[in-house]
């Protein structure tokens, strides 16, 4: 009986840890930094993409939206042309309702994972889509095509198809924590941890891996490819670093996850923005975002723009 | 969060302070209203009558009856004198009731009318000052001395007990030692006999004396008082069956009259009597607590909860759990940490778990979300909009519902005719959500967000099916704003939810 109970840490470690909860993370970090009117410009992700192309920050190219149910019949006509794109909804939180379209020829759509879908299927995808059947609240949503993402050949060995990314935490402007998400063959393709897609932490200084995480549980090596996780090195990390830094002048917004890919011909790209991200990425890094926090509160220089935060985090992160 | 007023300071006052109203207002409930702990729905009453019957003079009447003195045993739920023309006096110090008339003619019939219910048991030893010292009787003659000192004698040679219990054990034997007979008279009323024991008892300086009051029975139609005596012994006066000798007051008697004082005394009046009736009726307790307020003159009763028509009682009894079931919802959300379909769906289906039972409730609701997930894979198919879909998931639980309450009134299954207590909505929501659970993250994840939200309805229901808790949360629904004021204070929680200790466990390197 008394063994059962192991499985649960003493809270003590956690504090010594600097440990963020989910309580703590709703009460002292979201409900004081974030303000309530400024979430619908992460939430949709219309919204921020038009505010960052406006500051010259890169995002997946819009190919057209949908936001009325007699449009999904124009669908053909928004994307002709083109072979390969992404149906996501507006709304849409953690990579749910997501469609990757990798190839569209003679009125078949292939996903991402092979399977075929009809012009049906398709319909029936983005009806759910505006119905509100992925969005946050339920309420009616729009569905954005998009061009799709061709990721870096750096990390080709390290994902199991889907696409990598990477995804910082920026606290106060200060990008305080990062980590890159890898979709395995459990994950299907997304890269959401607990989905089962694996977790790396990454230095803050140079993008280099510093422990990775499947389940919660360290592991050394891709359970699919097979490739040693340890030798993983985002390149470009500065640039990284710069997009999450932008995003806090651009929402207003304290504490964020920014979510950041890497396309093969324009760099590095920002996917979406969220005011609630989640806790997990303190797994991946076996460290505690609350001592994170603390630090900037505490040490980090006020009243820098966004370049010089990033150089200030290039040289001063632990 | 050092400021002064900081929000966690604020609300640890209002729960501090919401706290000590509940306990004020327990305590007024139970020992004014006479509310109990104890789910008990309806109190024994009883109604106590002394008939007061005498020939008048021709003088002014004055009629005194000693009233009892209702202390923890019983409370007083009313208190009524039925005496046309007479004016009634209250002597609250003395325990008497005075009733006051002019010269009268004829046979004269008052009545002192009291309703009582039981509150607590009692030892059956009452603190009272002690008595002067007896004086010892003087005796008559040689002969009277002579015998009270053989029969005590024969009293001592008595084993266990007290001299008082020895000597009504003597008196009582059906066949009496020739000391006895000789001493007793041949009539031998209670009232004789008390007087008797009385008398040897103070032979030995021990103070005793007589006590009149009504021993509540059903049976009891215009009799006379019963009687009991009372020694005292140490610093107590200590009741004594006058038969049996059985030490204590019995739960079931009522004194009207102690020691020196008369039961009744009429001035202006002869042939004087008083005779007792008893009737037991039983009342609900509520209704009952209002009888009470009435009495104490508590206007306050009128506008609480329990004043209302009973079937208003009955939705309000309903209501008054829901903020314990939140609370447990909040702890189990907020502190524990375990992930439900909808924040309040556990509750709700527990809810009707409450109104099925819940083994039936269990099995129904299980069959009607298996069978509802059938439906909606069918329903994938169709490629229907998502509000035409919920809608027709809906309705096929109505006939789902409808169909196993059909089939299981004709098997005689108990269990699955209990289906049409489940709100329909949540459960098509439920049914929805899981069925895209399943789709999204795979079957995993949905039996797990399903069994989630049934771990957290059954802690509910065991929480809100108990007939103690529902009915304090009922009679003292004060506490609801403890309640309150704690869920506000869980709102300041900041520390790590119980899941997360085992999240996060890997970080702090253990195994």
């Amino acid at each position: 009986m008394w063994e059962y109970f192991k499985i649960f840490s003493n809270p003590k470690k956690f504090r010594e840890r600097g440990l963020l909860g989910m309580n703590a993370r709703n009460y002292y970090v979201i409900s004081k930094h974030n303000k309530r009117s400024l979430y619908p410009l992460v939430d949709d992700k219309v919204q921020t993409k038009k505010l960052a192309n406006g500051i010259n920050i890169n995002t997946p190219r819009m190919i057209g939206v949908v936001e009325h149910q007699f449009e999904v019949k124009n669908l053909p006509q928004i994307v002709a042309g083109r072979s390969e794109f992404v149906i996501k909804p507006a709304h849409g939180s953690q990579g749910k309702g997501v469609l990757v379209i990798k190839n569209y020829a003679d009125n078949v759509f292939t996903t991402a994972s092979g399977k075929k879908l009809g012009f049906n299927e398709v319909y029936q995808h983005v009806s759910n889509i505006l119905s509100g059947l992925y969005s946050l609240g339920g309420q009616y949503d729009v569905a954005l095509i998009e061009e799709l993402v061709h990721f870096s050949d750096a990390f080709q060995e390290y994902s199991y198809q889907g696409i990598p990314d990477v995804r910082l935490i920026i606290y106060k402007g200060f990008p305080i924590m990062s980590m890159m998400r890898l979709a395995t063959k459990e994950s299907d393709g997304r890269a959401n941890l607990h989905q089962g897609a694996v977790g790396v932490g990454l230095g803050m200084r140079d993008g280099k891996a510093v422990r990775a995480v499947s389940h919660n549980m360290p592991i050394a090596i891709h359970p699919d490819t097979g490739v040693d996780l340890m030798t993983l090195k985002v390149p470009f990390w500065r640039e990284h670093l710069l997009i999450g830094s932008q995003a806090y002048e651009m929402t207003g917004l304290g504490y964020m996850g920014a979510d950041i890919v890497l396309d093969k011909e324009r760099g590095p790209m920002m996917l979406e923005l969220n005011a609630r991200p989640g806790l997990a990425i303190q797994i991946a890094n076996g460290k505690g975002l609350k001592e994170a926090i603390k630090r900037v509160d505490k040490f980090y220089p006020k009243n820098l723009n966004a370049e010089e935060r990033v150089d200030y985090v290039l040289n001063n992160a632990e | 969060m050092k400021k002064m007023f900081s929000v966690r300071g604020v609300l640890t006052l209002f729960l501090i302070a919401t706290t000590l109203f509940a306990l004020w207002a327990t305590y007024y409930k139970i020992s004014v209203w006479g509310f109990s702990f104890k789910p008990k729905k309806e109190a024994d009453v009883w109604t106590i009558d002394a008939h007061i019957s005498f020939m008048p003079t021709g003088d002014p009447i004055e009629v005194s009856l000693s009233t009892p003195n209702i202390g923890d045993e019983y409370k007083l739920l009313s208190e009524d004198v039925v005496a046309k023309g007479y004016e009634v006096e209250k002597d609250e110090k003395n325990h008497r009731i005075k009733m006051l008339s002019k010269a009268r003619k004829y046979q004269q019939d008052v009545y002192y009318r009291i309703m009582i219910y039981d509150n607590e048991d009692v030892s059956g030893k009452v603190k009272e000052p002690a008595p002067q010292k007896v004086k010892k009787p003087t005796f008559d003659d040689e002969l009277q001395e002579g015998m009270v000192h053989e029969i005590w004698a024969l009293a001592d040679a008595k084993g266990k007990g007290s001299d008082a219990q020895h000597i009504i054990e003597l008196l009582n034997e059906k066949t009496p030692a020739r000391e006895v007979d000789a001493f007793l008279p041949v009539k031998k009323t209670q009232q004789v006999m008390a007087e008797k024991i009385i008398y040897l008892l103070a032979t030995r300086g021990i103070s005793a004396r007589i006590v009149r009051g009504v021993k509540l029975s059903e049976k009891k139609h215009a009799a006379p008082a019963d009687l009991m005596l009372e020694v005292h012994e140490g610093s107590k006066w200590m009741v004594y069956n006058l038969e049996t000798g059985a030490a204590g007051l019995p739960k079931n008697f009522v004194i009207f009259q102690r020691g020196g004082v008369s039961l009744l005394d009429v001035a202006g009046g002869v042939d004087s009597q008083v005779k007792f009736s008893v009737v037991k009726s039983v009342i609900s307790s509520f209704k009952m607590a209002g009888r009470r307020a009435k009495y104490e003159k508590s206007r306050l009763f009128d506008y609480t909860i329990y004043n209302l028509p009973s079937l208003e009682q009955n939705t309000l009894k309903w209501l008054m759990i829901f903020p314990l079931g939140i609370l447990l919802v909040v702890i189990l959300r907020n502190v524990v940490g375990i992930q439900t379909m909808g924040t309040f769906t556990p509750m709700l289906i527990s809810m009707s778990f409450v109104k099925t039972g819940f083994m039936a409730g269990f099995i129904c609701f299980s069959a009607i979300v298996a069978l509802g997930l059938l439906i909606r894979a069918a329903l994938t198919r169709l490629n229907l909009l998502l509000v035409p879909r919920i809608s027709a998931v809906v309705i096929w639980v109505i006939v789902i519902m409808q169909l196993l309450t059909v089939f299981g009134y004709q098997s005689d299954l108990k269990i699955i005719a209990s289906a049409a207590f489940f709100p329909i909505i949540i459960t098509a929501w439920i049914i929805e959500r899981a069925s895209i659970t399943w789709e999204e993250e795979g079957a995993k994840n949905a039996t797990r967000q399903i069994v989630n939200t049934l771990i957290v309805a059954v802690l509910t229901y065991v929480v809100i099916c108990n007939d103690y808790i529902r009915h304090i949360m009922f009679a003292f629904n004060e506490w609801n704003l403890v309640i309150l004021a704690l869920v506000m204070l869980l709102g300041t929680y900041t520390g790590y939810r119980l899941s997360e200790l085992k999240r996060f466990a890997p970080l702090v390197g253990e195994k």
